[in-house]
């Protein structure tokens, strides 16, 4: 994995500022945006994600470097749009009833999208029936279901049963500071996801074998 | 088995029946039923350490997780314990001049003294005043027995959904925290219970709620609706509240809140620092276990919540502590060579600290980041960690913490890498929810004429390092008064001034609440507080 290319680099560092440039130079040096993404974009990501894993960066880091990498993608997305380039793999995110805290949602977000999994973020605040409803619009692979607070946590059961009465088979991960794995277990979800380092992973881990 | 030994720090041991302990009941709470109540602030659900105890065999383990039965022996760290009291914000400032004309009826000498009470999520304060004179006679603080269920609003919600224990949550409050601190203010006071006309009540929304006895469940989900928000008043019956030596049913007034984040402490706080009447615009940054901020701007208030968290009261933190006897409560450090001194609160050696407090971890990101210690996001700087003496130097679990010793070497209190990371995180959160009230509003930090900072934390405060790390972002020092418990500060005028009602119920009618989630930006804005200056 090459860490050293300037723009992995300033992902992992978390340089906002430096991304858009760099992933310029990437361009106008002939690279496409899907071997920019996969090249340099997701082993940042990967790394981001190992570091955390090992203590050896915290949370306000890992913040910070996923900015940096939506920059990037601000910039690739439309590209990979227009070249028709599709990801192996679909996720569909939100936060669940009554829960308006999107931060952790969206660094899980970012985090996938490292991992170079196409995201379609529904936002905050999502019903069991539009959660139902998006899943069978656009049929993803992994549904994220993230919650904050520990009083949303019963409308996470309440979204599960709603996707599993649908015709559509996909995984589904959990995540959120008071959700415990027990907790992802009881209410028959496929995954726990305990912070957004380990959230790439499992997600990976569940659609491979899959 | 019949007994379990419990060893205590001091090395007392004493011997509780265990006659009783069963496979279903936990060690926590059989120790708590059996006098040692132990800091189970995440509600019994293994997810914080608070309640670790170690057992004969060495282990460490969570005495909620396990059974109590087949435990022979258990040491009981200090840490884990819930009897050391508190010392609470019970000083405050009041900047709005005030009327005497109590709300309660009263005759001198015979029903002449009220009470008024801060009744947060951690500490619960009441103070008792002459209505003749409308002096303050005494105070008394302590923990609010809730805790038990959870350190924080929302684990308290989560558990009230229980009805039982929406009844036991009263009753914590009622029961077990009220009672023996009127009691004990009034022998401080030296007036018998019996003297009592009425008392009145600011706390958090959901402190209401609970005290009141109503279901808070719809204050833990968007969209947050209260059951109640405005003034309200009842008798102590009404909330069975009972106190030794008194039979009238007394009046209790609770103030008016805002909204389910922004409780009545906040509109007493508006109140008592006379923010709404301010020439210049002005900013109250509340900073307790939740942290809520209001700004003035041409009379309009403006106000929203911020998820700090309970950092700055210690919380999450390795050797976190409130602000209590044996806390550290500043430090000074310098490098080359690595010097630290601390400020204890008590008159205690470093050697014999109990804990760090949050103006502490405050002190310490300012002067490590100034010495060039900490980079930008809060990392020790490799080339100055390796020129610490080894002394100062903890790594263990891939983690560096610094040891703050004294001139003699000693002490065990650390500062941690993952304890600024959570301090930053609960530092941004303030931060950006300032910057964007003050985006709200059109204004600039420097066209703010007073930044009133309330919050018990504030009391032990260099402003001038919460200036620097970016918890008051963009200000100076002269802008910003520490006026203390403002929450009391409103609940004691409104037993002396019946007008303060009038001008509470306006402030919470006329009061804008930003949600920050929903604002465009604000995460953005809360990354960039993530870094240090």
């Amino acid at each position: 994995m090459d860490n050293e290319h300037p723009l992995t680099s300033a992902v992992i560092r978390g340089k906002r500022k430096e991304v858009p440039p760099l992933v310029q130079e990437c361009l106008d040096a002939g690279e496409s945006a899907q071997s920019i993404v996969e090249g340099r974009l997701v082993p940042a990501m990967k790394t981001v994600g190992d570091r955390f894993k090992n203590n050896e960066i915290f949370v306000p880091e890992m913040l910070i470097a996923a900015r940096a990498m939506k920059a990037a993608l601000g910039i690739l997305e439309p590209l990979l749009v227009e070249a028709g380039i599709q990801p192996e793999f679909k996720a569909l995110i939100a936060t669940v009833e009554g829960d308006l805290h999107d931060i952790g949602k969206n660094l899980v977000s970012m985090m996938w999208k490292g991992a170079n999994i196409e995201v379609i973020d529904l936002g905050v605040n999502i019903t069991p029936a539009k959660f139902a409803e998006a899943v069978v619009e656009h049929k993803p692979d992994i549904v994220g279901l993230s919650a904050l607070l520990t009083t949303t946590m019963p409308a996470m059961r309440d979204t599960i049963d709603a996707i599993r009465a649908t015709a559509v088979t996909t995984k589904i991960v959990i995540g959120g500071a008071p959700v415990t794995q027990d907790f992802a277990d009881e209410i028959g979800a496929d995954g726990y996801a305990q912070d957004a380092g380990t959230a790439a992973d499992i997600a990976l881990g569940l659609l491979q074998s899959a | 088995m019949s007994a379990i030994t419990v060893i205590l720090d001091d090395g007392s041991r004493h011997e509780i029946d265990a006659s009783d302990a069963t496979a279903t009941r936990t060690l926590a709470g059989y120790l708590e039923a059996h006098g040692f109540p132990l800091n189970t602030r995440c509600g019994k659900r293994g997810i914080c350490c608070g309640c670790e105890v170690e057992l004969s065999d060495g282990s460490t383990v969570k005495s909620c997780q396990i059974a109590a039965m087949g435990v022979q022996s258990v040491n009981i760290p200090g840490r884990s314990r819930m009897d050391h009291q508190p010392q609470v914000g019970e000083t405050f400032r009041i900047d709005i001049p005030t009327a005497h004309q109590p709300i309660f009826e009263s005759v001198e000498g015979v029903r002449d003294t009220a009470f008024a009470i801060d009744l947060g999520t951690t500490t619960v304060v009441v103070m008792l005043i002459d209505l003749t004179t409308g002096d303050i006679l005494a105070r008394a603080g302590g923990f609010n027995e809730q805790i038990r269920f959870g350190d924080n609003v929302l684990t308290r919600i989560d558990a009230a959904r229980d009805p039982a224990i929406l009844n036991d949550l009263q009753a914590a409050v009622t029961k077990a925290t009220f009672p023996p601190l009127i009691a004990s203010a009034c022998e401080r006071a030296g007036r018998s219970p019996g003297r009592l006309a009425g008392g009145v009540i600011a706390g958090n929304t959901t402190m209401l709620h609970l005290l009141v006895g109503e279901d808070p469940t719809p204050l833990g989900i968007a969209p947050f609706t209260p059951r109640f928000i405005a003034g309200r008043q009842l008798t102590c019956a009404d909330i069975r509240l009972a106190i030794d030596g008194l039979n009238t049913p007394l009046p209790i007034h609770l103030l008016p809140g805002i909204a389910a984040f922004i409780g009545s402490d906040i509109v007493a706080g508006i109140y008592a620092t006379g923010m709404m009447y301010d020439q210049q615009p002005s900013l109250l940054v509340d900073i307790g276990t939740n942290g809520e901020i209001v700004l003035q701007h041409e009379g309009q208030l403006t106000t929203c919540a911020t998820a700090a968290g309970p950092a700055f009261e210690g919380g999450g933190l390795r050797c976190g502590t409130r602000a209590r006897d044996g806390a550290i409560s500043r430090l000074e450090l310098t490098l080359d060579p690595c010097q630290i001194e601390a400020e204890i609160i008590g008159d205690i050696p470093l050697s014999r600290a109990a804990g760090v407090c949050g103006s502490a971890y405050i002190d310490f990101l300012a002067e490590a980041r100034e010495a060039g210690l900490l980079t930008t996001s809060g990392r020790f700087d490799p080339s100055r960690w390796n020129s610490l003496p080894a002394s100062h130097r903890v790594e263990d679990d891939d983690e560096r913490a610094l040891r703050l010793a004294g001139q003699d070497g000693r002490g065990g209190m650390v500062v941690s890498e993952v304890d600024i990371a959570v301090i930053l995180q609960a530092k941004a959160a303030i931060g950006a929810g300032i910057d964007i009230l003050l985006e709200a509003s059109g204004i600039e930090a420097d066209q703010v004429g007073k930044v009133y900072l309330a919050g018990g934390f504030g009391m032990h405060l260099d402003v001038s390092h919460a200036i620097e790390i970016g918890l008051l972002p963009g200000f100076n020092t002269e802008q910003v008064e520490v006026v203390g418990n403002t929450s009391l500060a409103g609940a004691m005028l409104a037993t002396i001034d019946k007008s303060t009602f009038k001008e509470m119920e306006e402030i919470r009618t006329h009061t804008r609440v930003i949600e920050l989630n929903s604002q465009e930006g604000f995460e953005d804005c809360y990354i960039d507080h993530l870094m240090l200056p």
